[in-house]
């Protein structure tokens, strides 16, 4: 995953499907959440919750349409497994980047 | 068509409820476990019945139960057994897949959803379970007019052995058969002894339940294939033997009479004995061009009569040789 300084406030654009607009602020919410859940996570070593959490994502992700998100969670998912804190800190580092920066056209 | 969902992950249940919801599937179910999902389905133990679902979508990581031992689960259960289920998986890779139908999924769908993907396999699965109920209702139906269709047309509703109409088609059936092969066919016309005094003393059910006695004791003792045990009339049997002369038919008579005799039903209203007894008339006939199964049936009636009139519980024998 390249994720230079150069890019890191590039905009993600994402149009929204009008069918499920509805609940894409409830799950970006839900994202951030998941954000800080998972950095409370990190400081007991708690691998399992970050586990769920990224194979949640990772499922559902580009189902709201958020392609990324999907990505992140497979990487997320995998570092969880490795029990490797650094990689975890980093792919949660890249998602509350993305969720800042995206942007949403309804 | 109610679609149970099963899934931990909100996030995940609420997308596809909305998928499922805009398509027109709007009797949901949604749990967030296996063990929710057994609820629903009435997997527990009896208690109040529950509605039928039309279909499962199962995710397949789970904690505590996953979506494959679901499914092996709810495939063991036999009233739930049809029920089609769609597996909803991250998890493509063979072996994983391999398990699940192997379990009984009828289908998966990968995760993150495409919604067009879904919707067409959920589409399918629905299809596929309605064709099936619609089958089984077919088949339920053909099979409950079958035996109707048998009992009127051929079995005699108290007795449940052949009918006069049913006889009446064996008969003209082997005497053509007669006709072609140049073999004799005999008939034994059987009547209880005093059957009007054992319904009038011993009422009617009790006469019902003597006409199923002796109807199953001939009809037992008629075994070749080919020959035939049917119900004449009221308290009136008769016995069809294709390819058989006076003589043996004569003597199955003969033992049929026996038979009935030693089933000792008390009959105390028999003006012959003090059990039920039957008089039998035997003829036999060559079939020819000449004559008629009507007069085969004369004749067993004419030996049935002389049989009567001579002190009943016997077997009477047509002098007549027809041909």
């Amino acid at each position: 995953m390249e994720d230079t300084d150069s890019k890191q406030n590039e905009r993600h654009v994402v149009r929204a499907d009008p069918e499920i607009a509805d609940l894409i602020p409830d799950f970006l919410e839900m994202r951030q959440e998941d954000v800080k859940t998972i950095l409370d996570a990190l400081e007991k070593n708690d691998f399992k919750t970050i586990h769920i959490l990224a194979h949640s994502m990772k499922g559902s992700g580009g189902g709201y349409g958020f392609d990324r998100i999907s990505v992140i969670g497979n990487f997320l998912e995998d570092a969880a497994e490795n029990k490797d804190p650094e990689e975890c800190l980093r792919v949660v580092n890249v998602l509350a980047n993305y969720l800042a920066n995206v942007k949403v056209i309804y | 068509m109610k679609i149970l969902l099963v899934d931990d992950s909100e996030t995940a249940r609420v997308l596809l409820e909305r998928f499922l919801i805009q398509a027109g599937y709007t009797d949901l179910e949604k749990v967030d476990s296996a063990a929710e999902a057994f609820d629903k389905l009435g997997m527990n133990g009896p208690s109040a019945p529950v509605p039928k679902m039309d279909m499962i979508m199962l995710d397949v990581v789970m904690p505590e139960m996953d979506g494959i031992e679901a499914c092996q689960r709810i495939k063991a259960v036999e009233s739930l057994r049809d029920i089609p289920i769609i597996m909803v998986t991250g998890k493509t890779d063979d072996e994983s897949l391999q398990r699940a139908f192997d379990m009984g999924a009828i289908d998966y769908i990968t995760k993150p959803l495409n919604k067009v993907e879904l919707l067409a396999r959920v589409r399918s699965a629905l299809k596929l379970k309605q064709e099936m109920d619609d089958r089984k209702e077919a088949t339920r139906k053909l099979e409950a007019a079958n035996h109707q269709l048998q009992l009127l047309s051929l079995l005699d509703g108290l007795t449940g052995i052949a009918n006069r109409r049913n006889f009446d088609e064996t008969l003209d059936k082997e005497w053509r058969r007669g006709l072609r092969d140049g073999h004799p066919l005999s008939l034994i016309l059987g009547d209880i002894d005093c059957f009007k005094a054992y319904n009038d003393n011993y009422g009617h059910q009790a006469g019902d339940e003597c006409l199923k006695l002796v109807a199953q004791t001939i009809a037992g003792m008629v075994k070749r294939p080919g020959d035939l045990a049917a119900r004449y009339g009221g308290e009136e049997f008769v016995v069809v033997l294709p390819e058989t002369g006076m003589k043996n038919a004569a003597l199955l008579a003969e033992e049929l009479r026996e038979k009935v005799e030693s089933r000792n039903l008390p009959h105390a209203f028999s003006k012959v004995s003090e059990v039920v007894t039957l008089s039998l008339g035997v003829a036999s006939a060559l079939p020819s061009r000449e004559c008629t199964p009507a007069n085969l049936i004369e004749a067993a009636d004419q030996a049935l009569y002389q049989a009567k009139h001579s002190g009943r519980n016997r077997v009477g024998a047509s002098p007549e040789k027809i041909e």
